[in-house]
């Protein structure tokens, strides 16, 4: 009876194609594997959803309009008008967050957006673009989103420093929050569940029915809620992108 | 497989964060995946999913606006057929009144053609009644002239004056008809 408890095995990445490339290590890792699935899990519906368009829709496309709506109802209500040319950005990232999260949930299956090096990428794009766009519409005037409007003038400085810092710490909190939400998830989610092994080895009898009639529900419990963790990190990744475009299209608050 | 797996410290350590070496694999085919994706949604699969919304409100819209119409319509046709029928009534009415009176006056000029008829049989059968009458008085003075010649011969043995007869009847005619 080997079961493997360790919480933090899931996160591993290991290297199923080892590719170098300009003195760079490329190669396509089972964290590669898991993204593009999920890249062409979302690819492949909507083709297939949206190959034979009817004014009345049949069931896959209906699910893929109103996954659509969805996502243009978000930057719709954050960005009005001005947002539309972001919808694909943020439906790109809102897919592939939720459909990596949800893919995480199955056993033994990889959680591409448990890690730094994914989340970080994506917050980091996010904030850059941001700037490149706020600068480009709005040129110095980028600036004001450190400058709210009606603040007295002796107290501007101590609130433009702390606007400052509010601006970087951007990314950091936009790529910690899915982070660290899919880690502890799914770490709690494999204490909870390798609990139940351990109990039934640990106290024969007693054991096997604590962990099913205590601790198995309760991992029930946390997988739903993981569920629900996974789509909702989704949609806050999707809305703070449109609040921080709003920055870039209309500099001061 | 798990052998190969990048970060040595499988027991101890933080993988999440210990795997540093892998991050350029793991941002590498973040980057290009998430490029396909992009392009593929921006380029092909949202314009499409957004005109088969787009084309499906207009065509509701559409519908609606034209059903808009044919309510403005068939209401439209409802009044004026509330109109017509408000005329036809009208016409209706007018008609009958007309009728009613030509034969209203029809039945009275019948009435007084036959009136005056009924008069004018009335008039010539008084008319003959009176000549009777008058015929009838003339023969009685002839029969009471003779029966009174007759009665005064026998009484007397002559025979009167023709004309003094006459005058006596016609004296006691004249008494009784005043009398009558």
């Amino acid at each position: 009876m080997m079961v493997s408890t360790d919480p933090m095995h899931q996160f591993q990445i290991s290297r199923l194609l080892p590719i170098e490339a300009g003195g760079y290590d490329l190669s396509f890792t089972n964290s590669a594997l898991f993204i593009a699935i999920a890249v062409f899990g979302i690819i492949g519906f909507l083709a297939f959803a949206t190959s034979n368009l009817q004014t009345i829709p049949g069931r896959a496309q209906s699910l893929a309009e109103i996954w659509y709506k969805f996502v243009a109802g978000i930057v719709h209500d954050v960005n009005h008008d001005d947002g539309k040319p972001f919808i694909p950005l943020v439906f790109t990232l809102f897919s592939f967050i939720l459909i990596a999260n949800l893919l995480g949930m199955f056993p033994y299956f990889f959680t591409a957006t448990s890690h730094v090096a994914v989340t970080f990428t994506m917050a980091l794009f996010t904030i850059g673009l941001v700037v490149v766009i706020g600068v480009w519409k709005n040129g110095f005037k980028f600036l004001k989103i450190f400058t709210p409007s009606g603040v007295p003038l002796y107290i501007l400085w101590f609130v433009v420093i702390i606007e400052i810092f509010s601006f970087l710490s951007r990314p950091l909190s936009l790529g910690m929050r899915l982070f660290a939400n899919m880690l502890a998830g799914h770490v709690a989610l494999k204490i909870f569940a390798g609990f139940i092994p351990t109990l039934a080895i640990g106290l024969p009898v007693i054991g096997v029915f604590m962990g099913g009639l205590l601790v198995l529900p309760l991992v029930v419990g946390i997988t739903a809620l993981e569920f629900l963790v996974a789509f909702l990190q989704a949609y806050v990744f999707a809305i703070l992108t449109c609040v921080y475009l709003n920055d870039a299209l209309h500099p001061g608050h | 497989m798990e052998h190969e797996t990048a970060s040595h410290a499988s027991g101890g350590g933080f993988p999440p964060f210990d795997q540093i070496d892998t991050f350029p694999a793991q941002i590498f085919w973040l980057v290009v995946l998430l490029g396909i994706l992009y392009f593929a949604l921006s380029s092909v699969l949202l314009p499409k999913l957004s005109k088969a919304i787009d084309d499906r409100d207009d065509a509701i819209a559409a519908n609606v606006s034209e059903a808009a119409a044919a309510s403005g319509r068939a209401d439209a046709a409802v009044k004026e057929l509330e109109a017509r029928v408000a005329e036809a009534k009208a016409r209706g009415r007018e008609t009958a009144a007309r009728a009613k009176a030509e034969s209203d006056a029809r039945v009275a000029a019948e009435t007084s053609r036959a009136d005056a008829a009924l008069e004018a049989r009335l008039t010539s059968a008084e008319r003959r009644i009176a000549d009777l009458r008058t015929a009838a008085m003339t023969n009685v003075s002839g029969i009471a002239e003779e029966a009174t010649a007759a009665m005064v011969e026998r009484l007397s043995g002559t025979a009167p004056a023709p004309a003094a007869v006459r005058q006596s009847v016609a004296r006691v005619l004249a008494a009784s008809s005043t009398e009558n």
